[in-house]
């Protein structure tokens, strides 16, 4: 794998006339993607991974920085009422969408309404716009919002590939509003001029763009005249992709890659930790043996978790001490080295419980019921070998604790099954969401719609909605930290276990790389040149 | 002819009301799959049972499904929610292309060697069965893996992937075809060697017959029986093996459409690449008693 074509880059001068200062380069990349996108529609966006694909081709209102405050880009600028119920947005007047239409805030206005379309977005419209009560049009480039009630991540809704803005005439016309498209059309920097599922995406430069979001490395078109991304699922085919110049960048790069990319001269690897929680097995409070907080804590004890995530992803996995993830403003950082890895002390607690006896095969046994714990995962959601790190753990837990954990993964149907019968005793999650905040309103809650733990506890519940409700960070994170505190050290009904990450590699011709500020995940293409 | 084709809808009627069965059996409830793995509010839930019309009784459902085949309509896809008769239109040609070329390669590699190892010596039989087995038990993943890694990463011949050219058709071809000469070059094989043994051949070899021209003109034809009658395996072979094949190597098609549609349990789409297999196998078998009547014309009669 040795023989390096320098990129196969096509660099022409585009025929434009007389010779100016500077002459416009055409200069086209490819770029091999692990996911295929569900949906290309931004406002039924589903896979954190297909981020970088919605924002090449659409622009949303706001951007979110690092550490969780809001940005112009559509909007110039925003003012919340008093009360927090009404949003008021001042938009760019200079924006086009591709279609020639104009955009203004009877477009953005029109986009808001499109989710109230019975069946459109039933999640979006029941979670991130549960509070949403109307849009008015003030004047051409000034759009009024009114909430029914306060929300503290309204912003963030603003920010995300949901306000991504369609042309609303294109939402009428599209001949597959759901999927999405070539004709579905935005103001992003690239326009989409071609999709062939299973094979590929194609986008062109929109000569026109000049609204990029705060932030952004430069103003004005896209450095790059084309790209094309390809959908190449296996890693050791992207991975063999780039080695030999046939294509110039590549995301999700597998731990077993990961030194022969950097041994590679010719290479360049980043990654970046994901936003939103950090992967974590939930317990199921709701009968035994989890019931039973010390045979939680004790199934956290009996786990080398640095040990384990050394072996199944050598050394590149970043473990996690909290529900919420490392990136998040809203880390609790004091619950570091808090729990795990003391087996003395798992099999101390598990003698403490009752569970004494044990079995012929080595497991504990208590009232001739063996201390079994059962995992069910729909197969579409394993991802980064989730599967071999619960077997790692399986074998930890029956070795250092006589624990029988099982590890089932099936079809979603099967999943779906198991949790709503409540057949499981474990069960593993991770979300990308930008703002982690909406993470835990799902999965903490005692009604939350994923609260998989059945853990209930008014305390947590008012902390969270009173988070929810203001806008106010440091009170947030004030509260979130007691949540995590609650969650991961007071009731151990969380084990987290590691923050999942995305990589790019690419040639090191390739410059300007980067992750979304907000969820860690590749940024568009918009800053991406070729050069030196 | 009409029985055949009576027999022909009997098996499509069959095989879109096995999978609808089989849907209706698999654990879980369409609402929880089109709920996938976010939110799940009952507001949700009402708002997917009247999108999709969940709500009418099971035979309504099921009656309603057979209209809408009769109507060439296949429904809607879960995941992609698009229809899916257009799904599979845009992917049928890149699959075609893939399995015609893999099936022009198997039948063109098998013949050529059992035709040159066919009844010569020890050595020379031994070595093609062995790359025979090898190709027939390596899974066609790794066989890819190591075509790619060669042919593409190394020496750069091919490209990865894609559609574009015939270029990018050979590696996929190869893979996926590697098997399919392997089992038929045995066959083919063995076929010709009992053929030269029957009384016809020595009567043939007295009259003065070439060898060569005896394989050629009479014993072939004796021998692609047994392996016309592979032809029905080789067409499973062929839409199996697209799945991987095409996953691999990021080629549009079938095949990978239907993977991510069995992971994502998008079943309209599953239900119609269902369908779809049975109408390739009932051609095929029509057409395979056309051809043993060409091939043998004892069974004319």
């Amino acid at each position: 794998m040795k023989r390096l074509t320098p990129a196969l880059l096509v660099l022409t001068l585009a025929a434009c006339g007389a010779p100016t200062a500077q002459t416009v380069q055409s200069t086209s990349l490819t770029w091999a993607i692990e996911t295929q996108p569900i949906t290309l529609n931004p406002q039924l966006w589903a896979q954190n991974k297909v981020r970088l694909l919605v924002f090449n081709q659409f622009d949303a209102l706001l951007s979110k920085a690092e550490d969780g405050t809001f940005r112009p880009w559509l909007a110039k600028a925003w003012q919340v009422s008093d009360d927090g119920l009404t949003y008021t947005l001042d938009l760019r007047d200079d924006v086009t969408f591709h279609d020639g239409t104009k955009f203004d805030a009877a477009a953005v206005k029109a986009n808001l309404d499109q989710f109230l379309v019975p069946g459109y977005n039933p999640a979006v419209a029941a979670i991130q716009l549960k509070a949403f009560d109307r849009a008015e049009v003030v004047s051409p480039y000034r759009l009024k919002i009114m909430l029914k009630e306060p929300d503290g991540l309204f912003l963030d809704f603003l920010a995300s590939p949901y306000a991504g803005q369609v042309s609303p005439k294109s939402l009428k016309s599209a001949k597959d509003l759901k999927f999405g498209g070539p004709d579905l059309v935005g103001t992003g920097p690239f326009i989409l001029d071609r999709y062939v599922q299973g094979q590929e995406l194609h986008y062109r430069r929109n000569p026109a763009y000049n609204w990029p979001p705060a932030g952004a490395a430069h103003q004005g078109p896209a450095h790059l005249s084309e790209i094309t991304y390809r959908f190449l699922a296996e890693a050791a085919v992207r991975v063999g992709a780039l080695t030999s110049g046939q294509v110039q960048v590549i995301e999700g790069v597998p731990a077993t890659e990961v030194n022969l990319i950097k041994k590679d001269p010719n290479l360049a690897l980043q990654a970046s930790l994901n936003s939103g929680t950090a992967y974590s097995y939930y317990f199921n409070t709701s009968h035994a043996p989890f019931d039973d907080q010390r045979v939680r804590e004790a199934f956290r004890q009996a786990v080398d978790v640095d040990a384990v995530l050394k072996s199944v992803y050598q050394g590149t996995a970043t473990r996690a001490w909290s529900i919420v993830g490392k990136k998040s403003p809203f880390y609790d950082a004091t619950l570091e080295n808090t729990y795990g890895g003391d087996v003395a002390k798992a099999n101390a607690l598990l003698d403490e419980a009752g569970w004494k006896q044990r079995d012929a095969e080595g497991f504990r046994v208590k009232a001739g019921r063996r201390l079994t714990v059962r995992e069910v995962a729909s197969a579409p959601f394993v991802r980064d070998r989730r599967d071999i790190l619960a077997q790692a753990i399986q074998a930890q837990v029956k070795q250092s604790a006589g624990i029988d954990f099982q590890v089932k993964i099936v079809d979603q149907g099967t999943a779906q099954k198991a949790l709503d019968e409540n057949e499981y005793e474990l069960f593993g999650n991770s979300r990308g969401d930008s703002d982690v905040g909406a993470a835990l309103n799902l999965i903490l809650p005692a009604k939350g719609a994923i609260n998989r733990t059945r853990f209930a506890d008014p305390q947590v519940d008012k902390w969270l909605a009173t988070a929810s409700a203001t806008s106010d960070q440091a009170e947030r994170k004030e509260l979130y930290a007691k949540v995590q505190q609650a969650a991961v050290r007071e009731k151990a009904i969380v084990f987290p276990l590691y923050v999942p990450a995305d990589q790019i590699a690419a040639h090191k011709s390739v410059q300007g790389l980067g992750f979304d500020p907000s969820s860690g995940t590749p940024a568009s293409a918009y800053d991406v040149r070729i050069g030196t | 002819m009409i029985k055949r084709l009576a027999t022909g809808l009997a098996v499509l009627w069959a095989a879109a009301t096995a999978s609808y069965v089989a849907l209706l059996l698999a654990p879980g409830d369409t609402v929880d799959i089109l709920v996938g793995d976010g939110a799940d509010t009952p507001e949700i839930r009402a708002g997917i049972v009247a999108e999709w019309g969940l709500d009418r009784p099971q035979i309504v459902q099921y009656l309603a499904y057979l209209w809408r085949l009769l109507h060439g309509d296949l429904g809607r896809s879960y995941q992609q929610q698009r229809g899916v008769g257009e799904i599979l239109a845009t992917q049928l040609g890149p699959t075609a292309q893939l399995t015609l070329a893999a099936a022009a390669t198997g039948v063109a590699l098998a013949g050529v060697i059992a035709v040159v190892t066919a009844g010569r010596g020890r050595w020379l039989r031994g070595a093609a069965s062995a790359a025979e087995l090898v190709s027939v038990s390596v899974p066609p993943f790794l066989i890819g893996i190591v075509l790619l890694s060669v042919f593409s990463f190394t020496l750069g011949w091919f490209p990865v992937s894609g559609a574009q050219g015939p270029q990018a058709l050979v590696l996929p071809a190869l893979a996926l075809g590697l098997p399919i000469a392997g089992v038929l070059g045995q066959v083919l094989r063995g076929g010709l060697e009992r053929a030269l043994e029957q009384p016809f051949a020595v009567t043939a070899r007295a009259r003065g017959l070439t060898e060569r021209a005896l394989v050629a003109r009479h014993a072939l034809r004796h021998a692609l029986i047994p392996a016309v009658t592979l032809a029905g395996w080789f067409t499973g072979t062929l839409l199996g093996g697209a799945v991987i094949t095409e996953v691999l190597f990021g080629r549009p098609g079938l095949g990978q459409v239907a993977m991510q549609a069995v992971t994502g349990r998008d079943m309209p789409v599953v239900m119609a690449v269902v369908l779809l297999s049975a109408v390739v196998y009932v051609i095929i078998s029509t057409l395979l008693d056309l051809a043993y009547r060409v091939i043998d014309p004892r069974i004319r009669g």
